[in-house]
C-alpha cells in the first residue's frame, strides 16, 4: 500500500477508535445516569415508605390499643347479646381509622340468637349502622379467619381483603379473642380498617405520568394500589403478574419496578412501578443527542486530523528536506575537507578549523618545477552553496596552475569561470602566490583577499593591489605583483575567520592582535610554520573564550628557507656551435652533484634538444640572440631554467612525433620535444617579463 | 669530439661513429656520411661501438640514411649500440625501424 493511503487509513482508524471510546463513555454515562435516576427513585420510594410505614404503624398501634383498652367492656357486655352492639359502637367510634367492627360468637353462645350470631357495626362518613351478618349464606365458622382466631387465642392482623359489600375498599382486620369469665373464648372481636387511602397517598405524587405505587403484603397480595383513574386494571394486573413472577428489577421488559420492604410488621412492601420506555426515554433522548454531538465532534476532529496530517506531512517533508540539506552540508564539508592538503612539507603548513555551519574557506598548495603554488580563499557566505563554489574555485586553481604560473592570469581564469552561472551573486576573495623555492622570487595576486603578513626583519603586510574579488565582474582585470623573499622569510596568510573571531562581548580578534602574536612569535626559536599556525589558533581561541566560532578559521603559513642550493648559469648565443658549451656546462654541473652517467646523458639530451630549439627558432634568421640556462639543485631535484627573449613559443604544446610510423613516413621534427619530455620529470613553459621561460625538472 | 669513417667490406658499407653525436657535430657528421646515401643497394652497417651520445639531430641523420637505403632496396644495421643510445632509440620508436647486431 502506498504510504499516503496507509497514513490515511491509520488516521481513519484513530477516528474510529475515538468514536468507539466516546460511545463506551456515553454508554457508561448513560448507565450512571440511569442508576442515579433509579437511586433517586429509590430514595423517593424510601421516603414515601418511611412516612407510610410510620403512619400505618401508628394506625395499627392505635387499633391494637383500642382493642386492648376496650376489651374489658366487650367482656362485660357478653352478658346480654344486644349489648354487643354497644361495645362495638364504642370500639368503632373510638378510632377514626376503624370503619367497622364485628363480634363473631362461637356457635350457640346465645341460644336466643340461634346457632350463629355476628353483630356488625359500620361507620361511614360518621354515620354508624348496625347489622347482624350471620345467616344461612354466611357461616363464619367455616371462615379460615375465624378458625385461626380460635386456634391461636391471640390477637392478629388479617391479610388485606376486598370488602364484600364495597369492592372498592380494601380492608384489613385486627382480630382478638374475647374470653368469658371462665376464660373460654366466647367470640372473636374484629376491627376493620380501610387501607385503600394508602394507595391514594402512594400515588399522589408520582414522578412519571404512567408510574404508580403499590402496597403489597409480603406474599404479594395487593393492599393498596393506584386509583383506577390513574392506572387501568389491566395494567395493574400486568404489573402484579410481573412482580409475582419476576425477581427484583426487571427493566428488560416493558415494566420496571422496585420494591422496598417495610420495616415494621406486617411486612408489607411498597412497590414502585414505572414504564421502562417512559423513564429512560429522557435519558435515551439525551444520549441520542449526545451521540449526535459526539459524531459531529468526531467529524470535526477527523477533519482537523486530516488538516493536521496534511500540514504535518508538509512538515515532515520539510524536515526530510532539512535532513537532506544537512546531509548535503555534511557532504559539502567533507568535499571541502577532502580537498585540503593533508600532509605538509616542513616549509608549509595550513589549517582550516570549520565553523559549525559549513563555510567556504579553502587553502591549497602544491609544488611543481621548484615552484610552490599556493592559494587561500574565502567565499562570502556560508552553507552548501558557498562550499560548492569554493570547491569549484579550488578545482580550477589546481587545474589552471598545472599550465599557468602567473597568479594574475590564474585569477583571471578563475574569475571567468566563477562569473559564469553565478546567479546567486556570491563572490570569493582569493589570494594566489607562486614562490620560486630556489630564488625566493614570489609572484602573487590577490582578488580582494586580506594582505598576507610577511615575517622578515619585522612583521609587515605584503603590499598588494586590491583587485576585485572573484565572481563579481567577468571582465575584471587582475594585476599581479612580485618580490623576492630573502631566506628565512615567512608568509602568513589567513581568512577573516581569524581576525573576526569574536569574544563573548562581540569584539573581534583583529589584525593588531594577529600582528602582536606574530611579532612575539618571531622571537621564539621554533620558526616552523606548523608552530606558528598553532600559536595563532590558540591565541584566537583564548580570545574568543566561550563565544561560538562563527566562521571558518583558516591559515596558511609558508616559510622560505631554502636548503643549500647549488647553482650555475651560462649564456649562449644563438649558434649551433654553442651546443658543445652547453654540453660541457651540463656535464660540469652534473659532476658536482655526482649524477650517474645514464641520468647525465638524459639531462644532456633534454637540455640540448630544448636549447637547440631556441637557437634554431627563437630568433629571426641573422638576428643575434641569446639564451640563458640556469641550473639549480638542492640535491633532491635539479632544475634547469632556459630563458630567451625570442618569439613567444611554448614548446610544451608541440605535438610529439609519432613513434609508431614506418621510416618512410617519419617526419624530421618532433623528436626533440618527445625526448625532452621523456628524459625529464617535469617540463613547463611560461612567458615572463617578455621572455620565454622553460623549466626542466628532474628528481634525483 | 666526433669522428666518422666509412669502409666497404664484403660488399657492405660500414660506417664507424665515435664520440658524441650532438647537434653541434651533426652537420659535419651528416656530410661525412654522405657516401652512405649513394649506397646503390649495398647493405649499410653503422658501427656504434664508440658512439657515446646521440641527440635528435643524430637520429635525423640515421633516419635519412635509412630512408635512402630502403628506397634502394637495402637495409641498415646498427652494431653494438650502448644502453644510453638504445634507450633513446627505444623512446623514439627507432628500434623498430633498424636492425641490430
Amino acid at each position: 500500500m502506498d504510504p499516503t493511503k496507509k497514513r490515511r487509513v491509520s488516521r481513519l482508524f484513530i477516528v474510529v477508535i475515538a468514536a468507539i471510546l466516546v460511545e463506551i463513555i456515553s454508554i457508561a454515562q448513560y448507565e450512571r445516569v440511569k442508576s442515579a435516576m433509579e437511586e433517586e427513585m429509590g430514595v423517593r420510594a424510601r421516603v414515601v415508605l418511611g412516612a407510610m410505614g410510620a403512619e400505618v404503624g401508628h394506625m395499627m398501634e392505635l387499633t391494637e390499643a383500642t382493642m386492648r383498652e376496650n376489651m374489658w367492656k366487650v367482656q362485660q357486655d357478653l352478658e346480654h347479646p344486644d349489648s354487643a352492639f354497644i361495645s362495638l359502637v364504642y370500639l368503632v367510634d373510638d378510632n377514626p381509622h376503624v370503619i367497622g367492627g364485628f363480634l363473631t360468637f362461637v356457635p350457640d353462645y346465645y341460644p336466643s340468637k340461634g346457632r350463629l350470631f355476628e353483630p356488625y357495626v359500620k361507620k361511614s362518613d360518621g354515620v354508624i349502622t348496625l347489622s347482624q351478618f350471620a345467616g344461612q349464606d354466611h357461616d363464619y365458622t367455616q371462615n379460615e379467619f375465624f378458625k385461626r382466631a380460635l386456634d391461636s387465642r391471640r390477637p392478629f392482623w388479617s391479610e388485606p381483603y376486598v370488602d364484600a359489600a364495597d369492592s372498592s375498599e380494601t380492608l384489613i382486620t385486627y382480630a382478638a379473642p374475647v374470653l368469658d369469665g371462665k376464660g373460654r373464648i366466647a367470640a372473636i372481636c374484629g376491627l376493620d380498617m380501610d387501607v385503600s387511602w394508602l394507595g391514594d397517598t402512594l400515588n399522589a405524587r408520582q414522578p412519571f405520568p404512567s408510574s404508580f405505587g403499590l402496597l403489597l403484603t409480603d406474599d404479594g397480595a395487593l393492599v393498596a394500589g393506584p386509583p383506577e383513574s390513574r392506572t387501568s386494571r389491566a395494567d395493574l394486573e400486568a404489573a402484579l403478574e410481573e412482580i409475582r413472577h419476576g425477581e427484583g428489577q426487571n427493566d428488560g421488559k416493558e415494566i420496571s419496578y422496585r420494591s422496598y420492604q417495610m420495616v415494621r410488621a406486617p411486612y408489607w412492601q411498597v412497590v414502585q412501578v414505572y414504564r421502562t420506555q417512559e423513564v429512560y426515554a429522557r435519558i435515551w433522548k439525551m444520549r441520542r443527542q449526545q451521540v449526535l454531538l459526539v459524531l459531529l465532534g468526531l467529524a470535526i476532529l477527523a477533519f482537523m486530523i486530516e488538516r493536521f496530517a496534511r500540514s504535518e506531512a508538509k512538515l515532515r517533508e520539510a524536515s526530510a528536506e532539512q535532513a537532506r540539506m544537512s546531509g548535503e552540508l555534511t557532504v559539502a564539508r567533507r568535499i571541502q575537507q577532502e580537498m585540503l592538503p593533508k600532509t605538509f612539507p616542513s616549509f608549509v603548513y595550513g589549517s582550516l578549523e570549520p565553523a559549525r555551519e559549513v563555510g567556504g574557506d579553502i587553502f591549497d598548495f602544491y609544488t611543481r618545477d621548484g615552484k610552490l603554488f599556493f592559494c587561500i580563499g574565502d567565499v562570502a557566505g556560508k552553507g552548501a552553496a558557498s562550499a560548492m563554489l569554493m570547491s569549484v574555485a579550488h578545482s580550477l586553481f589546481r587545474m589552471v596552475t598545472r599550465t599557468e604560473e602567473d597568479p594574475a592570469r590564474i585569477l583571471s581564469v578563475l574569475n571567468g569561470e566563477l562569473c559564469r552561472g553565478n546567479d546567486s551573486n556570491m563572490f570569493v576573495t582569493f589570494f594566489v602566490g607562486c614562490l620560486d623555492q630556489y630564488s625566493g622570487e614570489l609572484d602573487y595576486a590577490t582578488a580582494g583577499h586580506e594582505k598576507p603578513f610577511v615575517l622578515a626583519e619585522d612583521v609587515t603586510l605584503l603590499p598588494a593591489k586590491p583587485n576585485l574579488p572573484l565572481g563579481v565582474f567577468p571582465d575584471t582585470h587582475f594585476e599581479g605583483q612580485n618580490c623576492t623573499l630573502s631566506p628565512g622569510t615567512t608568509l602568513f596568510l589567513y581568512t577573516d575567520g581569524l581576525t573576526e573571531s569574536k569574544n563573548v562581548d562581540r569584539k573581534p580578534f583583529g589584525r593588531d592582535r594577529v600582528e602582536a602574536v606574530l611579532k612575539s612569535f618571531m622571537k621564539s626559536t621554533d620558526q616552523s610554520p606548523a608552530t606558528l599556525a598553532s600559536v595563532l589558533s590558540k591565541a584566537a581561541h583564548n580570545f574568543a573564550g566561550k563565544a561560538p566560532q562563527s566562521d571558518d578559521l583558516t591559515m596558511l603559513v609558508i616559510r622560505f628557507a631554502p636548503e643549500a642550493i647549488l647553482r650555475d648559469q651560462i649564456t649562449l648565443v644563438n649558434d649551433i656551435k654553442e651546443v658543445s658549451r652547453l654540453n660541457e656546462f651540463v656535464k660540469a654541473f652534473c659532476g658536482k652533484l655526482d649524477i650517474v652517467p645514464k641520468t647525465m646523458a638524459a639531462l644532456r639530451l633534454a637540455l640540448e634538444e630544448s636549447v637547440v630549439n631556441v637557437i634554431n627558432y627563437a630568433y629571426p634568421s641573422g638576428y643575434k640572440g641569446s639564451v640563458d640556462i640556469l641550473a639549480e639543485s638542492d640535491r633532491k631535484q635539479l632544475r634547469f631554467t632556459i630563458t630567451d627573449s625570442g618569439t613567444p613559443f611554448d614548446p610544451t604544446t608541440v605535438l610529439e612525433a609519432d613513434t609508431t610510423l614506418e621510416a618512410e613516413d617519419r617526419p624530421i621534427g618532433g623528436l626533440g620535444v618527445l625526448l625532452t619530455r621523456k628524459m625529464m620529470d617535469s617540463i613547463s613553459y611560461s612567458r615572463r617579463h617578455g621572455q620565454n621561460v622553460l623549466l626542466l625538472t628532474k628528481y634525483l | 669530439m666526433m669522428t666518422t669513417s666509412i669502409q666497404e667490406l664484403d660488399g657492405k658499407l660500414v660506417a664507424t661513429l665515435s664520440g658524441e653525436l650532438d647537434t653541434a657535430a651533426a652537420r659535419e657528421t651528416e656530410q661525412a656520411l654522405q657516401p652512405l646515401l649513394d649506397s646503390m643497394g649495398k647493405p649499410v652497417i653503422i658501427d656504434c661501438t664508440s658512439l657515446e651520445y646521440i641527440s635528435s639531430s643524430g637520429l635525423r641523420i640515421l633516419l635519412g640514411i635509412l630512408k635512402q637505403s630502403k628506397a634502394s632496396g637495402s637495409s641498415v644495421v646498427l652494431r653494438n649500440v650502448n644502453d644510453v643510445i638504445r634507450e633513446v632509440l627505444e623512446l623514439t620508436g627507432f628500434v623498430s625501424l633498424f636492425e641490430f647486431e
